[in-house]
């Protein structure tokens, strides 16, 4: 039953790839200050809201605490201030991902849209950018601004 | 199938039950070298059950051993210990042993569909033998002789139907035809009625249905023939009858219409030697389960993830409760009721998130008593007195640990009775140490890991020998100078055993490696320590993953943190000028006599809020292991039972575990407290 599925969702992806010719990807974008970042979608575990983050000493100024969702402790990554600007308190959004076997969840401001963009809309940064944590920008189809791919690997501590 | 396999699973449940606690009695007598009587009735009762359920599930095999080992029994029953000669002790332990690896051994091949072992003429002829010798006879016939020791063995054919003087009052039982073993359904028929009538108010024929299976028979042919003082007795005894399994129908003597009692399915099977079908295994059930009422602890088994997605929902039922109590929508309004209810709501959840978290908690000590029968055997092997002594067995661990740690612990004793404890007593007694070998097991909970410590008091590592034979091996180099501590690391290495021998119970080349990665599996470390010519220490440190802990939930600011109840000695309250201020602007308070550093929590965690006054807070007098000092937190919020849950691997990679911070616990309201390690967090205090 579940090959079924999964043939048909093939199946789905060869007639879009036929049509298109186009490789696409759903994202996730929110807002981080003035940055609309994004996440591939997939990797989305939850999204929750107004969640009370418990402060955690001696780990960097951007992890803002841990949280419990339903029994599992998540660390929060405050993506303002990963990314160096700066921090805002009042309503928190929490983007819960998973890394591989690790989850953690990234406060920002806002939620924007989820999207599919092809992935030959993704262009490199420009090579003298100083940008951190992200490996693509691309134009939104509707007007509203550029999205910078967020690397979550490179969120991971480097050990 | 479904039935027949649940009555299985209860059988080989309870005879394993039954088997450790067997085996914890025999050990326990074996070191005071006497059975007292209270073990012989106990193990009187543990084979008579073990034979009974055997019986009924038709492994007939088990239950013949199981009886003659009875039969041993009530011969000690009766004239007690000192029936059995001195000489004759050791071979009655061991024999008890053996019984108990048969047991086991066919309990397991019963688990695992295969066919039982019905050659038991050696083992049987061997407790026959014993028999004899305790009676003081010579050896009987291979047959199995009928012990009617202390029991007169009254005729048992053509029992009188009439009662004889004071038991007037005759009941007649009949078995099923053809569910063998009558004379032993007999006797759990006279078991039960034991429990509802006193024994000298009733007697049976034929009388030695326990001791001689020949009567069954003599029970086909008449029926078992109960006669009682008094008309009540008898009465109690039909319902017992009643319950009792393979029962087809008995009489009464006194009103002659025989009541007949609707027998629960035609007997099928040509009884003695079958091997069990789950027809009359089913059958049989009610029988086991009414005898064992009154003897049995209410033990089930339960599958361990169940019991995962137990602890998931309670951890959500308990936060949803504070949700739903606390919520925003209810402020300012008026609910007596609903705030009653809402009390009520909160008690029961927090009973029931105790119950949960206490399920999966399991004392240490069924790997412990492992140990001593190991210790017991190699003894006996290898003809080296030692003895082993257990500490702390009922320090409670995850399920899961328990399950885990037997192997490296039983590779490490085995390991210290073949390579650490002397070969000879001469040898230890020239090194001044007592001629017993002592190894010494003992578990302790830190409140943040369970340590185990694996300690034997004899030869100790001779770094040479396990150098050359490291150098050999290729696992270190010869050129280069090793200290001790590697030179004990490499006992842990893969493929290194000192012993140029393989024996039976280790130096097969695996071993300690074996340890070191069982143990590493649960997240632990190995270390080991020894002095040449003063034994070994194992020390096993494996954390307390799911682990249940007291501990003392601190507030400092807004944060909340948790500290283990063990390291605490005490807390206090103290006035400003009680505090000694020294060069270094350190903090030092006299607690008792002892000069003790002050760390406080808000400084050395850099906490926004917090006292910055030493009189507004309060004091925690902490210890573990060698460091002693005062942590200086803002209140105390109470004593709790909590889970110990890691951190996340994203936080644990910033090293907050060197400065103290080692996991964290939900609170009954969902909020988070961080469990504090009272050692790291003080090595970090002084580094700052």
């Amino acid at each position: 039953m579940n090959d079924e599925i999964l043939f048909a969702r093939e199946d789905e992806m060869e007639a879009l790839n036929l049509d298109d010719a186009v490789d696409s990807q759903k994202y996730l974008i929110f807002m981080a200050g003035h940055l609309k970042l994004g996440v591939i979608a997939e990797d989305v575990v939850e999204i929750l809201n107004n969640q009370v983050i418990t402060y955690l000493p001696m780990v960097p100024d951007f992890i803002r605490g841990i949280i419990n969702m339903r029994g599992q402790m998540i660390p929060i990554l405050d993506i303002r201030a990963r990314l160096g600007l700066a921090s805002q308190d009042g309503d928190n959004l929490v983007v819960v991902i998973n890394l591989g076997d690790v989850q953690l969840g990234i406060l920002v401001d806002g939620v924007d849209q989820m999207l599919d963009i092809p992935k030959v809309n993704i262009h490199p940064l420009p090579s003298n950018s100083t940008q951190m944590l992200v490996s693509g920008m691309c134009s939104l189809p509707d007007g509203s601004g550029t999205m910078m791919v967020l690397d979550c690997e490179q969120l991971m501590p480097n050990d | 199938m479904g039935s027949g396999n649940e009555i299985l699973d209860m059988y080989i449940y309870e005879t394993g039950t039954l088997l450790e606690q067997l085996e914890t009695i025999v050990l326990e007598a074996e070191k005071a070298d006497t059975f007292s009587q209270e073990n012989v009735n106990e193990i009187f009762r543990i084979m008579h059950t073990i034979k009974g359920s055997s019986a009924m599930m038709e492994f007939d095999s088990l239950a013949t051993v199981a009886h003659r080992i009875e039969d041993m029994f009530f011969i000690i029953r009766e004239g007690t210990m000192s029936v059995v000669s001195e000489e004759n002790r050791p071979a009655l332990f061991d024999v008890v042993f053996q019984s108990i690896d048969f047991f086991r051994g066919e309990v397991d091949k019963v688990e695992a569909g295969e066919p039982l072992n019905q050659d038991i003429d050696n083992f049987l002829s061997n407790i026959n033998t014993l028999i004899a010798k305790i009676k003081g006879e010579e050896p009987p016939e291979p047959a199995p002789a009928s012990p009617a020791a202390g029991q007169p063995a009254s005729s048992s054919k053509a029992a009188p139907p009439a009662g004889n003087g004071t038991f007037s009052h005759a009941l007649r039982v009949n078995f099923e035809d053809g569910c063998g073993m009558e004379s032993l359904r007999a006797f759990m028929v006279v078991t039960a009625v034991r429990d509802v009538c006193s024994e000298a108010d009733f007697c049976f024929e034929p009388a030695n249905v326990e001791t001689d299976p020949s009567t069954s028979e003599a029970i086909i042919d008449q029926g078992f023939l109960l006669m009682f003082k008094n008309t009540q007795d008898r009465e109690s005894a039909i319902s017992v009858v009643k319950s009792a399994g393979s029962v087809r129908d008995y009489q009464t003597f006194d009103c002659p219409p025989p009541e007949e009692k609707p027998a629960a399915a035609a007997a099928p099977s040509p009884a003695p030697a079958a091997q069990a079908s789950p027809a009359p295994a089913a059958q049989a059930a009610p029988a086991p389960a009414a005898q064992q009422q009154h003897a049995k602890e209410t033990l089930i088994s339960v599958n361990l993830s169940k019991l995962d997605q137990l602890s998931a929902v309670v951890g959500e039922i308990v936060i949803t409760e504070s949700m739903v109590t606390s919520s925003p929508d209810l402020k300012g309004l008026n609910l007596d009721a609903f705030s009653k209810s809402a009390r009520q709501l909160r008690k029961l959840t927090d009973e029931l998130q105790d119950v949960s978290m206490s399920l999966r908690m399991v004392p240490v000590s069924s790997v412990f008593q492992k140990m001593t029968r190991i210790v017991r055997d190699m003894t006996k092997k290898l003809n080296r007195p030692a003895k082993l002594t257990l500490i702390g067995e009922n320090t409670e661990v995850d399920k899961t640990i328990v399950d885990s740690i037997g192997d490296p612990i039983m590779h490490m004793i085995r390991n210290s009775m073949d390579h650490g404890i002397e070969e000879t007593q001469e040898e230890r007694i020239s090194a001044g140490k007592d001629p017993v070998g002592e190894i010494t097991l003992s578990a302790r909970d830190t409140g943040s890991e369970v340590i185990i410590e694996i300690i034997d008091d004899g030869r100790g590592v001779n770094d040479e020998a396990v150098l050359n034979k490291a150098i050999r091996q290729g696992i270190a180099s010869p050129d280069v100078e090793y200290s001790h501590k590697e030179i004990l690391s490499f006992l842990l290495a893969p493929g290194f055993s000192t012993n140029t021998e393989v024996t039976e119970f280790s130096g097969r080349g695996v071993g300690m490696d074996v340890v070191k990665r069982g143990v590493e599996e649960l997240g632990g470390t190995v270390s080991i320590s020894s002095e040449l010519g003063h034994g070994m220490t194992t020390t096993i440190r494996i954390p307390l993953t799911m682990a249940i802990m007291d501990g003392m939930e601190v507030a400092v600011g807004d944060s909340i943190f948790t500290i283990p109840i063990n390291n605490i000695q005490a807390t206090m309250k103290v006035a400003a000028g009680e505090v000694i201020h020294d060069s270094s602007s350190g903090e030092i308070i006299k607690c008792q006599g002892n000069f003790v550093p002050i760390v406080r929590a808000r400084d050395l965690y850099q906490l926004q809020d917090g006292c910055s006054d030493i009189e507004d807070g309060v004091l925690i007098w902490l210890e573990a292991g060698d460091h002693s000092y005062c942590l200086f937190v803002d209140e105390l919020l109470g004593q709790q039972q909590v889970v110990v849950k890691q951190l996340p691997t994203y936080v644990n990679s910033f090293n907050v575990k060197r400065y103290g911070i080692n996991g964290c616990t939900l609170r009954s309201d969902g909020s988070i407290s961080i469990i504090l390690d009272v050692a790291s967090l003080y090595t970090a205090a002084r580094g700052m």
